[in-house]
Parts: structure tokens; sequence; C-alpha cells
């Protein structure tokens, strides 16, 4: 029975994302009843099918809503995964996406480009390569070293202390209004999103994301000890490799566009975890799910909670934790 | 807390005169400040340090400029207009207005007689009063005309600068009048909705702009709750633009041209404002907007600049330079201050459509 | 399939381990005894590959271990060790499925043929029904089982167990070393195991490697090497060997 149970789950974690973005197409500030959503898409499709919608609707919901709902849905499908996957890598369920340096990396870069680089380099290109030189940097400084998960782990901290400290440093010098845009850059935001933006990033956590679902067997080897793995088979540093540079690439993307968005890495596996158990073949597509509705509910508060935009990254964590203190109350278990 | 709440309780009392002006005797005055503190300033005010750089605008128009001994950041970094109206202020020394790195050591051997702040950085009164003991008075214009002019006066008298005070303030006034007058005729209904860029974002726009209600225009955001307490400014959702059907957007463009974050020919082209009254018949121009509050000279010629965008007809026969330069000369008694503003600028290409 | 050590040589900070000239045989349970720190679980760590040897010196029938790749050899040579690290609970059968890690590329995820190999290496150790229970809530000694089956899932040919019945009580000593036997016999495998257990050992083993320093004291059938003068030697205190109901008791 409690295999049956767990397929509904899982069939249902699955679709949630589809109908919420459906649903959230019809949220917002501008008021578009459900049924006048069909007309929309059509008209869109064919524009001969009717005059009635307007240029104003179509572009709030084609060239706003939609963009911003898809950057949603990805950036927390990929945030969840790459969170999930470094927990398996590091055997430590209290790991997050952004433990090897890239949130203070992407941050830095941002604040490179808004306060000092300008047009030349565009805030979200700038975050992504100093995110990508982070995790580089970490790689780099700690591959000398015997227990390389922990000297990883240490080695990421250290690396985002550095670039926090080059953070502050360009806060210094900005004027008040670089500053500005720096803050809600930090805070996170899906507001901006432009297609062009996602053109890139997009296929970019696409591809991250469905490579790391592929390895999720593969992640439950790589959470045993690296002796128990290496004499099971397993190319130990090549493949943790692997899942670090994938786990990278889709965290930089994400964070490249939306800004610094916290907590869903970790929450979000912890919670798939308690409902289907620790095996990383179900957990990983199944965090991927509930992450993507975990922002697009998340984004569709920000939307119409008030006239200006909360930061979404104040909201995860505002919400987040203490949801995430009463489940881990109520059923009395951890990760184990 | 302490913060939120004197800000709320500024913001409740409103606008009649916020600050005023008592003096008792000859060798001191006493002055009400943005924040309602009383302070006490001992005579004339011979060494001016001034941190809140719209004031250090007004002390160099009643031509005070040789008192000033230090300056901010801001002023010195990122104004275009002081090395034009001041040229000697390149030199002054430059301490920075935030608490946290403030040169208190700096300041006391500037030895100011008094200390002019921004009234949003009231840690920055508090540390200062604490530490270095010398008169600080909080001033802003907040965004009002009224406030602007109160402050002229105010600072006027503290610098024993009243008549210039007065005259500017009559200049400003009956200028401001003669605006008003041209777009009178103008009826509600015809009034130009007004989408403002401001702060280098989309989506950040100001609830309050004077130069735009006095030039005939409507403010989209006006009256909208500022995202920022004891601030104009708000940050609406790109959806909320949309919805508003702007007739004009006005875009901030004090930055200088190649580090604007926001362009016009970006919202131009931006395909998400395709439905947009403004895009459609290419109303998308640049203002000057806030900048560190105001420069009274540099508001007033926005204020004629905005009128003729929304109204040409209402223009008269001066244009815009020639009457620009002759703001400026009178204010800050340099030749051609508003076409080297321009220059740096390029503001030729403002109200090209 | 027999494992052919020649000139074994690894060192790290103060202490080496060498060992010449020594033969594994194939169908048979060798067990390695000695002191702590006599090099047992070093040696084993250096047969299983987890450990790097610096001069070629393992054949498995004639062919050199070195050439193999991770994935060939984990097919050849499986590996329990001794302390597990565990973060994550996993059920049992998934547990013994991840010894299946050396027939699938890193983006496959197991087959149904798997997941058959897995439970028949549960039913072996006489674990049918525990798949799903929790690994983390059994008791140590149905955990030294579910691993011995995880070995036996990897279908290797020498399986390397290090210190299987330490800290288990009576019964599942005994449950543990048979099943070594059976391995052995049933099976065909090379078992080699490290024991502090001497009795076990020698009622267990077809033959005895005897370690001290890091080096081969003696290596042989329990009955022909032992004696009280090897094991004063190996253990650095007087033992006397003792038969009693046709077993052997060591005293100490």
């Amino acid at each position: 029975m409690k295999n049956k149970k767990a397929k509904v789950l899982a069939v249902v974690l699955f679709l949630l994302p589809f109908i919420l973005t459906l649903a959230s197409l019809s949220i917002g500030r501008f008021h578009i009843p459900p049924k006048d959503l069909g007309r929309t898409i059509i008209q869109a499709i064919s524009p001969s099918a009717g005059p009635e919608v307007s240029a104003a609707a179509r572009d709030i919901l084609f060239r706003i809503r939609l963009p911003r709902l898809l950057l949603a849905l990805m950036a927390g499908a990929a945030l969840s995964v790459s969170g999930a996957s470094l927990q398996a890598l590091f055997k430590n369920p209290l790991v997050n996406e952004y433990i090897l340096g890239i949130s203070f990396g992407a941050a830095f870069g941002a604040a490179l480009s808004l306060v000092f680089l300008g047009k030349n380099f565009p805030a979200q290109a700038a975050a992504f390569i100093f995110a990508l030189g982070a995790v580089l940097a970490v790689l780099l400084i700690s591959g000398r070293f015997e227990s390389h998960t922990v000297s990883l782990l240490l080695t990421g901290v250290i690396v985002s202390a550095f670039f926090q400290a080059l953070l502050s440093l360009v806060e210094f010098f900005a004027s008040p209004y670089a500053l500005q845009s720096l803050f809600f850059w930090l805070m996170g935001s899906l507001s901006l999103a432009t297609w062009k933006d996602l053109s890139i990033s997009l296929p970019v956590m696409a591809v991250g994301v469905a490579a790391l679902i592929l390895m999720r067997w593969r992640l439950n080897v790589l959470s045993l000890s690296e002796e128990e793995a290496k004499s099971m088979g397993v190319n130990v540093r090549r493949e943790k490799l692997l899942v670090i540079l994938l786990t990278s690439m889709i965290t930089a993307a994400a964070t490249a566009v939306a800004g610094v968005i916290g907590w869903i890495g970790l929450i979000v596996p912890h919670l798939v975890r308690m409902m289907v158990g620790a095996d990383n073949r179900k957990v990983v597509p199944l965090s991927a799910a509930l992450g993507a509705s975990v922002l697009i509910i998340a984004d569709d508060i920000t939307r119409v909670a008030a006239t200006f935009e909360i930061p979404i990254g104040i909201l995860t964590s505002l919400i987040g934790i203490p949801f995430f203190i009463i489940l881990l109350r109520r059923s009395g278990k951890v990760w184990l | 807390m302490i913060r939120a709440f004197l800000i709320l309780l500024f913001l409740a009392l409103g606008s009649p005169p916020l600050f005023c002006l008592q003096s008792s005797g000859s060798t001191s005055q006493r002055v009400t400040d943005s924040l309602g503190r009383r302070v006490v300033l001992s005579a004339r005010a011979e060494k001016i340090l001034s941190l809140q750089p719209e004031i250090t605008r007004i002390v160099i128009a009643l031509g005070a400029g040789e008192r000033l001994v230090g300056v901010d950041y801001f002023i010195l970094k990122h104004d275009h207009l002081f090395p034009t109206i001041f040229p000697g202020g390149r030199k002054l020394p430059a301490v920075s207005n935030t608490p946290e790195d403030m040169n208190f050591e700096m300041v006391m051997k500037l030895d100011p007689d008094i200390i002019f702040v921004s009234p949003t950085e009231l840690q920055m009164v508090d540390s200062l009063q604490s530490k270095v003991r010398r008169p600080v008075v909080a001033l802003a214009s907040m965004g009002s005309f009224d406030k602007l002019l109160e402050e002229i006066k105010l600072v006027g008298r503290v610098l024993g600068r009243e008549k210039r005070a007065a005259e500017l303030v009559g200049d400003f006034q009956s200028r401001v009048e003669a605006v008003r007058k041209s777009v009178s005729s103008v009826l509600p209904g015809k009034k130009p909705r007004v989408y403002m860029s401001f702060w280098g974002s989309l989506t950040r726009t100001p609830v309050t702009y004077e130069p735009v209600d006095i030039a005939g225009g409507i403010n989209c955001a006006e009256g909208i709750l500022p995202a920022y307490l004891g601030t104009i400014a708000t940050v609406v959702q790109l959806e909320q633009i949309v919805i508003w059907q702007p007739d004009v957007f006005l875009v901030q463009g004090n930055y200088p041209p190649r580090e604007r974050p926001v362009t016009v020919e970006g919202v131009l082209l931006d395909k998400r404002f395709g439905s947009l009254p403004a895009v459609r018949n290419r109303k998308v121009f640049y203002t000057f907007g806030y900048w560190y509050w105001w420069d009274p000279a540099e508001v007033l010629v926005e204020t004629l600049y905005l009128a003729r965008l929304f109204h040409p007809e209402a223009a008269g026969p001066v244009s815009l330079e020639t009457e620009g330069n002759e703001i400026f000369k009178k204010y800050y008694g340099i030749e051609g201050g508003f076409s080297s503003l321009c220059r740096v600028l390029e503001c030729g290409r403002w109200d090209e459509k | 399939m027999s494992i052919e050590v020649r000139g074994l040589f690894f060192g790290y900070e103060d202490f080496r381990l060498s060992v010449e000239d020594l033969c594994f045989e194939g169908r048979k349970v060798t067990s390695i005894v000695g002191r702590n720190g006599a090099g047992k679980s070093t040696f084993l760590k250096c047969l299983a590959g987890v450990l790097p040897v610096p001069k070629p010196s393992l054949f498995l029938d004639g062919r050199n271990l070195a050439s193999l790749r991770v994935r060939e050899r984990a097919k050849l040579i499986s590996y329990v060790p001794q302390e597990l690290v565990l973060a994550f609970n996993y059920s049992v059968l998934d547990f013994v499925l991840m010894g299946r890690a050396a027939f699938l590329s890193p983006f496959s995820v197991p087959s149904r043929e798997d997941l058959g190999t897995a439970a028949e290496a549960l039913q072996f150790v006489g674990l049918e029904g525990f798949e799903k229970r929790d690994f983390s809530r059994l008791s140590s000694g149905e955990r030294r089982l579910v691993l011995i089956a995880r070995t036996l899932a990897q279908s290797a040919e020498i399986l390397l167990l290090d210190e299987p019945t330490t800290f288990l009580d009576p019964k599942h000593e005994v449950e543990v070393m048979n099943l070594c036997r059976k391995l052995a016999l049933d099976k065909g495998k090379t078992v080699i195991v490290t024991l502090h257990n001497l009795e076990m050992a020698i009622k267990y083993s077809d033959a005895m490697v005897f370690m001290k320093e890091g080096r081969v004291v003696a290596s042989g059938r329990p009955d022909e090497v032992l004696n009280t003068d090897l094991l004063e030697q190996v253990y650095d205190i007087p033992m006397s060997i003792v038969t009693y109901d046709g077993k052997k008791i060591i005293l100490r």
C-alpha cells in the first residue's frame, strides 16, 4: 500500500509544475480570467482567430508572465536538483547549492558589472563567469588534499568568504543608485526576465538538470565513502568532478538571471526525502518537480502581495524556514 | 525601529513649514530642520560642511561657495554640474555620508560651524551629534518645490545671505508660475499620463515628481506607497506599467550616456512595451530626474523642458537652451552652464522624435 | 581465481607494508591475522585497489591488476570496509543494488536483471524479506550480512572483507563465517578476511596469513603453520593452544 501511495504522490508532484504554470498565467495585476486565457493563447498562435484580445494583454501574457514563469520553473528545478546532488556527493544533508562559493562569486560578478563595468559587461554574464570562477578556484585549491570531500567544503567556505569581502569592497565604492540595483539582485528577483535572458540560461539549465537526472542512481553510489565507491568500480574523482561541474553550471545559470534565491536547494530535497525516502532515483526528479512548483508559488505570491515587488529570496526564506520546522516536528524524522 | 517611527512622524506632519527660523539676538540662531529637530547655531556660519548635495548646490547658488570646507563623495564623484558651477570644488575634501565609514577625525580637523546632512540618514545625525559636537542640520526637499524654496530661505538666513535667497526664491516662483499659466488652458483630459523610469531601473519610479505635475502631466505612480519608508521611490511590477498604458515614458538621463542602465532606445525596442501609447507614438524621452534630490537651476530648466515636451503648442519663442543658460547664469553666475551640462549628457538628442 | 602478490610495498608516515611473495588460492577462505597496526587492513586495501601501490605487484591468474581500469577491477575484486559512512537512509535492497555499479554507466539506472541479482544476493545471505527495511534500523549483524550481499551482487570473483566479525555476537559471528565458507565452496569465490578472533580463523579458514609490523611472518594451512612460538612471535604475549571437543582454543 505504501508503494501505491508513493506512486500517486510522484504523479501529483510531476504534474504540479505544469498545472501551476498554467494557473499562474492568469494571476497578476492585470486580471485575465481563466476562460479568456484559453482564447488569448489560441489568438497568439493564430492571430486571425479573433481581434478581441488587446495588445496589452498579449504582451503581458507572453512577454512578461510566460518568460517569468518558465524561469521560475527551470530555476526552481535547477536549484533543487543541484542541492540534492551535492547533498549526496558530500554525504551531508545540510549542504546547499551555494556551498562551493557560487552565490558570492555570482554576487561579486554582478556587483562588478553594475558598479564599474556597466553596459560593456552585462551583469548576467559577469555573474555566471565569476560563479564558475569561484568553483574552479575551489577545485584547484582543494585538489591536493587527501580527504577530498572535507577539503572541498572547507575551501568552499573560504572562497565564499573571499568573494564576500570583495563584494563588500565594491559596495563601498558604489553610488547609492548602483547599490539599489545590486541590493535587489542580491535578494533574488524574477521580475526582469526577458526572452533574451532565457534564450541562453534556459537551455543551459535544462541540459544540466537532465544530465543530473540521468545520474540519479549513480548519486546513491557516490554518497557512500570514497573507498567503497571506488571498490565498486566507480571512478570517484572523475564522476565527482562531473557532478560538481553540472551542479555549478545550472546553479550559476539560475543565479545569473534570477539573483541569489536561497533555501530552495536545501529544503526541497529534504521535503522529498521525508516523503519518499533517500533513494536518489526518486529524490532527484521529484526535487526538480517540487522545486519548480515551490518557486512558481513563491513568485505568484510576490506578484500579488503588494504593488511593489518583494524580492523572492526573502520570501523563500521567510516561508521556507518555518514551514520546514513545522514539518520536521510533525514527522519526528530527520533525513535518516 | 526609531528610525522608521521618526520618518513616519515626519511624513505625517505633512507640508506646513517644517523648518523655520527663529533668531534670538545677533549672536545665535535657532533652526528647526526637516526632522523637526531644533538646532542652535552660533553667529554666522563661516565654515560649512555639506553632506547633502542639494544643500551644497544651494550654498553655491547663494554665493557662499568659498565657505565650504568639505563635501560628500556623491557630489564629487557623480555630479556633472558641480565642476561647472563651482570649479574650485574639486579640491574640497570628501567626507562620507554614511555613518559606517565616516571619518570623524577629518570632520574635527575641518572644524565646521555647521554640518548639513540628509534626513534619510538618521544615524548620521546621532553619531555626528555625539562624536563631533557641532550643529547638525538635516535638510532635504523630499521632492517638493515648496520645501525646496523654504530650504533656500533657511540656508540663506543661516549664511547671512537672505537677500540673495529671496531673489532666487522670487525668480523660481515666477518662472514656475509662468509655466503653470502656459499649460493652464489644457483640459484635464488632455494631460498626458507619464511614467518615469528612474534610478537606473525600468521598474523603479518616483511616487511624486512635481516638475511633471507643473508641466501639465500626470504621474502614473502618483500616490503609490513608497517601497522604502522615508523616500519617494517605489518599485512597480513590469505588468503594471503595461496596464497603465502611459502616453509619455521618461527615462532618467542624469547617468553619463555610456553608463545608462536604461536607455530610450532600449525602451523603444523592448517588445514588452509594444502596446504602450508612449512607444507607439515614440514619446520616450530622457529627463534629468532626482540626482540626490535636486539642483534648483537644473530642476527649473527641467520643468520648462517637460512643458515643451507635453504641450509643444504652449512653448514660448525663446529656445530651451537660451533660457536654460539664462537660468544658470542667474543662479551660478556662469556662462553657458546649461549648454555644458547638455554636452556631457548629450541632451541635444533628448527631444528628438 | 587466485591472487599472487609479488613485492608489494606501501608506506606512509611511519609505517611500511612489505609483502614479498604470497598467494591466495581460489575457492578458498584465507584469513589474515595479527596485532592491531600490523598492517592487515592496509594490506587488504592495497589488494582492493583502494590504496595505490607504487609498483605493479598484484597478479590475478597471471594478469597484472594495475593494468585494469577501475570498472574492470571491480568486476573481479570487491571489498567490504570495516567502518561504514552512513549519511542517508537507504532501504536494504537499494543498498545491495549499489553493488551493481561496475556494470552500469554513470547515466544508467539498474535494470530488472540487476534487481534480480541483488534480490538473489539477499536470499543467499539469508535476508530474504528484508528488501524494504531501513538499513539504519538493522542490527550490526544484519548490516554485516547486507554488506556481504552487496559484494555478492557485485559478482566479483574475489571478496575482501575487513574484520567482518568485529562487534558481532557469537551467533552472528558464526553466521558470517559460515557464509564465507559457503561463498568459497558453493560459489567458488576467493574469500580473504582479516580477523581478530583466532579461534574463528582457525576453524573456518583454509589458509592463514600471520602479519607483524607490516610483514608476513608465516602463511599456510592452520594445522601446518600454527604453533605457540609463532603465536608468541606475532602477538608478543605467551599463548597456549588447547584442543577441546575437537575445536582448537587459544589461551592467553
